[in-house]
């Protein structure tokens, strides 16, 4: 009875499958950065120079992973406020376990996974199965996580491993490793969401999850894995992010936060749940990243550098209002 | 326990300390700052979380320890929240401390808890950022921190090295901090219009962070074919972006900023390969604790008071002239710890590695 559910849940959501690179949110967020790049083509060519997008790009990389795993739990109906914890306990424990010897690399970025993992599973089950507001315990846990990122650190930066620096900082045919990384969870991502039984199911829950328990779909599981795949994915960005600045903070997941929430919703995921867009939403990280370095490129000042990037996140998410 | 087992107890103890007092008194000569009446100190830190911090405050520790006449040292961390700074400043006068040196991150916003300590008879000494008030009415003695001085030892060394001008970077902190503003004004008063600032006025934004540090910079880098000299407030942020200029396939340009090991470290290993990286370095500042220390010790004890109110940090490496120093990199010991600052480098390690 419950396979014959899950297969019935499988097919009535695979057929959207085949149309994902030509949805209107992919369509849309297309267009917006194409115009962004003939703007920064014209107004501040220095932006898309190739110093420039082999400097930013990492960041825009870790961006992507960030967005990603954010995604995953919106498109459960949820909310993950606990990125700046996940990405800056990364941080501190690659940095500050191996305290500087490459040899001890290893085990702290398997503790780094296990951490994450279980701050994933606890969210998880405080959201999936306790039934917590997302919002309120996702808080919860950041400020538990933060705890464990004093504990390990107490609030000091370290300085990277040599080894963290050549693998997350380092080049690969003149773009950074990172980016790889990134692309390479893009694609694990698109093809388990939209070509597997188990993204189906995922996404079938996130769209409706009382016709998916009514399908026999185990809808509390899926929903509590949201969040340790999220998890899992902010654990990547925090250790790239390591790498990729030498001396990182404690506190360098912060300004993570605000942008993870930002591209899930240019990138045209619903904030009620449902569907998943990672390939929109990868271009969205990529225009926002995009936007502050034309921002920075034109040389205006700081203050008008922050509302160029609100407005033109304004006019993102106004244009699927408009539609 | 016998009663002639305390007593020989008590007897060694008290031997040992007699002897242990009787070395340190050989060891250490008193300072003209240390009085002869006996006090307790506090050091209220606004924010202890970074390593600049921990050597800081353990650099006030080992100041106010010259002191034989300090029977305590306490010391709180406000955490970066106000609310905690202000009752840690309540909290040590109610405990009875007798001078309180406080590192006052809110600003202004603590100045009431001082004032009121203050009338209570407490020695109180804010030091390096501006609480607002004034000497003698709100607290004993401001102990500031000229980074206008910074700025100008910063102009003449980058007078030395292009004499006829040419094009600087100029990186500071969150918008509109005021040790940019000042560390500027400095530049300014040293550097004619020659010198070009080729950032947005007044300085590059980075709020200090690494990460912020490089996309700035990778910015920068690509607009402008010709910086001749970036200068920071923050040398070590630096060091994650330097490598941008290799990926341009340019030289890293020179450099004035403040010292750090792990800059000290990146300029050894890179400078051979870059012809225009010239680094020159002011002392971070973590002494500035020390001057505010001894200001609070002289007036709690009755000692001298030193003569200077504002701590002028020294210039510290060179790398064209070596004076004063050239420079410096201790490869064995954290990238987090300060060369330039009187704690010796092992006793910095130890601090942050806490």
């Amino acid at each position: 009875m419950k396979s014959t559910g899950d297969q019935m849940g499988a097919e009535a959501f695979a057929q959207q499958g085949f149309h994902i690179p030509l949805t209107r949110e992919f369509l849309t967020v297309l267009l917006t950065t194409s115009a962004l790049i003939v703007l920064c083509r014209l107004f501040a060519p220095s932006s898309i120079a190739y110093g420039t997008l082999a400097g930013s790009l990492p960041f825009a990389a870790i961006l992507i992973i960030v967005g990603l795993g954010q995604m995953l739990v919106v498109q459960q109906g949820g909310f993950d406020l606990s990125v700046a914890g996940g990405v800056s306990l990364a941080v501190v424990i690659s940095t500050h376990v191996p305290a500087g010897d490459s040899a001890n690399l290893l085990p702290a970025v398997l503790l780094a996974v296990c951490c994450a993992a279980g701050a994933g599973i606890l969210n998880g089950v405080l959201v999936g199965f306790v039934r917590l507001n997302a919002i309120v315990a996702t808080i919860g846990m950041n400020a538990l996580i933060y705890g464990g990122v004093f504990a390990v650190s107490g609030g000091i930066p370290r300085t990277t491993t040599a080894l963290l620096a050549a693998i997350a900082g380092g080049d690969t045919w003149g773009i950074g490793n990172s980016v790889y990384f990134a692309i390479a969870i893009l694609l694990v991502v698109t093809l388990v969401l939209k070509k597997t039984v188990v993204g189906r199911r995922f996404e079938a829950i996130g769209a409706n999850p009382r016709a998916a328990r009514a399908v026999g779909l185990r809808v509390r599981l899926h929903q509590m894995m949201a969040y340790v795949y999220a998890q899992l994915l902010y654990c990547i960005a925090g250790l790239l992010l390591a790498g990729i600045t030498s001396q990182p903070t404690a506190f360098q997941g912060d300004s993570l936060l605000l942008p993870s929430v930002a591209v899930v919703v240019l990138g045209g995921t619903s904030l009620t749940g449902g569907r998943g867009f990672p390939v929109s939403t990868a271009i969205a990280a990529f225009f926002l990243n995009q936007l502050s370095q034309f921002a920075l490129a034109v040389g205006v000042p700081y203050s008008a550098q922050t509302i160029i990037q609100a407005l033109a996140l304004g006019f993102g998410i106004a244009v699927y209002s408009f539609r | 326990m016998r009663f002639s087992s305390i007593k020989r107890h008590t007897a060694l103890t008290t031997a040992a300390v007699m002897l242990s007092l009787a070395g340190s008194a050989v060891h250490a000569e008193t300072p003209s700052w240390c009085g002869p009446k006996k006090a307790t100190i506090a050091f209220l830190d606004g924010f202890g979380g970074n390593s600049w911090r921990l050597i800081t405050t353990a650099s006030a520790k080992e100041e106010a320890q010259k002191c034989p006449s300090i029977t305590d040292y306490q010391y709180a961390d406000g955490q970066g929240n106000t609310q905690k700074a202000i009752s840690d400043i309540k909290s040590m006068a109610a405990k009875g401390t007798d001078a309180l040196v406080v590192f006052g991150d809110a600003g202004p916003a603590v100045l009431p808890a001082l004032t009121s300590v203050f009338k209570a008879g407490k020695v109180v000494v804010p030091y390096r950022v501006e609480v607002g008030g004034e000497a003698g009415k709100n607290y004993t003695q401001f102990i500031g921190a000229s980074f206008k001085n910074d700025g100008v030892n910063w102009g003449n060394w980058i007078k030395s090295i292009l004499p006829n001008g040419g094009n600087l970077l100029f990186l500071s902190g969150p918008a509109g901090n005021s040790q940019g503003k000042d560390e500027l004004e400095g530049l300014k008063s040293v550097l004619g219009p020659e010198y070009k600032f080729i950032n947005p006025a007044p300085f590059d934004v980075t709020n200090w962070d690494p990460a912020l540090t490089q996309q700035v910079l990778t910015a920068e880098i690509a607009k402008n074919p010709k910086i001749d000299v970036i200068v920071s407030d923050f040398g070590p942020s630096l060091v994650g972006a330097l490598p941008l200029f290799k990926k341009s396939g340019r030289s890293i340009p020179a450099l004035a900023t403040s010292d750090g090991n792990i800059l000290g470290c990146f300029w050894t290993e890179n400078n051979k390969d870059n012809p225009d990286f010239k680094l020159f370095t002011v002392a971070t500042g973590n002494d500035n604790a020390r001057l505010a220390v001894q200001w609070a010790v002289a007036k709690a004890t009755g000692g001298e008071t030193p003569k200077e109110e504002i701590f002028k940090a020294p210039n510290f490496e060179n790398s064209v002239s070596g004076k004063p120093h050239p420079v410096e990199c201790r490869k064995d010991l954290p990238g987090d710890i300060y060369l330039s600052a009187e704690m010796s480098p092992e006793d910095q390690t130890k601090a942050i590695n806490k």
